[in-house]
């Protein structure tokens, strides 16, 4: 009888996750050695537990390598294209908070909404010989908010993997679609969320991965996890 | 079974363009829109271009045309193409042909339909067939003659395909809108005076002290031209009787032999305005019934469109009798190969078989190909 459990490796959503197990009754007792990724729980030894980074996390419950992990619902979401069908959050934990959104210049006086941006893509071609850019590290939710909810077919996806509010100031992409806890990153930028730009309000989740488990351990993961959707 | 298509095909008059399996990425997700992306098998090269396994035809013979495009052609084509399906194979096959620069619209788009037909009787002779048919043109004539402002009428025709879309439109123009006005003060006052020099001119200052530079994106003129027509928009509303000529349009569905009648009983309604549409819409039916097709078993569907850009005329879908996915669809693409870098506008029309939806017969099945 033993489940996998991952915590994020490293800064405050590292920190955050102990003070949570803590708190929900299952704490973890750190590695003595601190470059150490593999870490116990003493009150319940059929967990172990392992640090990697978050979004590892996410693909690794994807992939089915992990049964348990805290990590951020943006990176769940984006891991794979049938995240549901993989994984299941069990409980929203209250911490690492941050939503994705979608971000225009300040300077575009005439969008405020989706509505709005979709006149402007749709335009774009044939005013600018190219379809509009948006920059993000999310392609699978921006296309699905784009595509999907707002029927935004013509624009086209740079990957960014950093400095994605600079993007439309550098040229390199006229929107974006980007993480923000506070927004100063994108008021410093001179960028503005949409009215109705908001596509995830994400904050830090246990998730567990779906697939056959015995029943010793879908009794446990049961129980662990139940200890957290009554603290969230 | 791709060579025998492919020859039947070529006795009708079509040359057979060489496409590769890799294909550059880009031209289609520029055309058909990153929706595409998660459909198809993306790889790069060690470059860093962006290649796909081939995810259609249409997109690779327009190129080879646009590369060459001295003279009007149909190009036939037969073969594999992948793109991640949720319940159907990866790879499966295609047929088709693109008929590139012809200008005569009515004998290409009628030749077109019926090249289709003739391709799914050759090689599935035991089905049944449903055809519907649209065209996009119509519906544009139909929101010019109802003399909506130009940003409404942009935004219908863009949706024109997508029922959902259309109603959620119909319901959003019908009703006032609000516009928080946080805009800075020399703005707010250059869009109320309605002064579009002063109001680039404000928009261009603000760009350049925020750091935006004014030549890669939109641009001030750009920004200043949609703030006034959508403040033109704002006091706007679309009228009730408006919204029930559009939906009684969108409602007409009869066979293709009285389509002509039915759209000229609506245009009379609107007080005319559509005379040369409906004109080039007639003349196609006229030749579509000169090529031995059953014109009374074609449905025409007003609501039938695709909402991509680059669709101009008409649409067509055929279906297995009581089936609902399509085994072929085409349609006219005027648009499509100035998106692909053309020079010159080339007028396209074509279509494309889902082979493998199709009861095959069985003399065509034999060999392995």
């Amino acid at each position: 009888m033993s489940l996998t459990l991952a915590l994020p490796s490293k800064g405050r959503l590292r920190e955050q996750a102990l003070e949570k197990m803590a708190a929900a009754g299952f704490p973890v007792t750190e590695p003595s050695d601190s470059r150490s990724y593999r870490a116990r729980m003493e009150a319940e030894p059929g967990i172990e537990v392992a640090f990697l980074s978050a979004s590892e996390i996410a693909r690794e419950l994807a992939s089915g390598n992990l049964d348990l992990g805290v990590t951020g619902e943006d990176l769940v979401r984006e891991a794979v294209a049938d995240w549901q069908a993989r994984m299941q959050v069990e409980a929203r934990l209250g911490f690492g908070q941050a939503d994705v959104i979608v971000a225009v210049p300040q300077v575009w006086y005439d969008v405020d909404t989706m509505a709005d941006l979709e006149d402007v893509a749709a335009e774009f071609r044939s005013r600018h010989g190219r379809r509009l850019r948006i920059a993000t590290k999310y392609w699978r939710m921006t296309q699905e908010f784009f595509s999907r909810t707002h029927g935004i077919q013509v624009y086209r996806i740079v990957e960014s993997l950093g400095a994605t509010e600079g993007a439309p100031a550098s040229g390199q992409a006229d929107v974006i679609v980007d993480i923000t806890s506070t927004g100063s990153t994108l008021r410093a930028n001179n960028l503005k969320v949409l009215d109705d730009g908001l596509i995830l309000p994400s904050q830090a989740c246990l998730v567990s991965s779906t697939g056959e488990r015995s029943p010793a351990d879908a009794a446990l993961l049961a129980r662990f996890a139940g200890a957290f959707a009554a603290t969230a | 079974m791709t060579d025998k298509i492919l020859s039947f095909l070529t006795e009708r008059g079509c040359s057979v363009p060489r496409i590769g399996l890799l294909q550059p990425a880009d031209p289609f997700l520029d055309t058909a829109g990153e929706d595409l992306r998660r459909r198809i098998f993306l790889t790069a090269d060690q470059a860093g271009a962006s290649l796909c396994l081939r995810p259609e035809f249409t997109i690779p013979v327009c190129l080879a045309h646009v590369a060459d495009p001295r003279e009007p052609a149909r190009y036939a084509y037969a073969g594999t193409v992948f793109r991640q399906r949720r319940d159907e194979p990866a790879e499966f096959s295609q047929a088709g042909i693109e008929d590139l620069g012809d200008p005569d619209e009515a004998g290409a788009d009628a030749r077109s339909l019926a090249d289709a037909m003739a391709l799914l009787r050759h090689v599935a002779p035991a089905a049944d067939w449903r055809v519907t048919l649209g065209d996009q043109a119509v519906f544009d004539a139909v929101i010019r003659a109802l003399g909506l402002p130009d940003g409404w009428r942009k935004k219908l025709v863009r949706s024109f395909g997508s029922p959902e879309k259309v109603e959620g439109l119909l319901a959003a123009l019908g009703a006032p809108r609000e516009r928080a006005n946080g805009l800075p003060p020399a703005i707010s006052a250059a869009l109320e005076a309605g002064e579009e020099p002063a109001l680039r001119a404000a928009i261009a200052e603000s760009m350049a002290s925020l750091g935006f530079p004014a030549a890669v994106s939109r641009t001030p003129r750009d920004i200043a031209a949609r703030m006034l027509e959508q403040a033109a928009l704002d006091n706007a509303r679309l009228g009730e009787d408006q919204i029930g000529e559009l939906r009684d349009f969108l409602a007409i569905e009869v066979p293709l032999d009285r389509a002509g009648a039915a759209l000229r009983a609506f245009s009379a309604r609107l007080g005319g305005g559509m005379d040369r549409v409906l004109e080039a819409f007639e003349a196609r039916v006229a030749r579509i019934a000169e090529l031995d097709v059953d014109i009374s078993r074609i449905a025409y569907d007003a609501a039938f469109g695709r909402p991509l850009d680059y669709y101009s005329g008409l649409v067509f879908e055929i279906g297995l009798a009581g089936a609902d996915r399509p085994v072929a669809g085409g349609g006219r693409y005027d648009r499509l190969l100035t998106l692909l870098g053309a020079r010159q506008p080339i007028p396209g029309v074509g279509f494309s078989v889902w082979l493998d939806r199709l009861p095959i017969d069985r003399a065509l099945k034999g060999d392995a190909a």
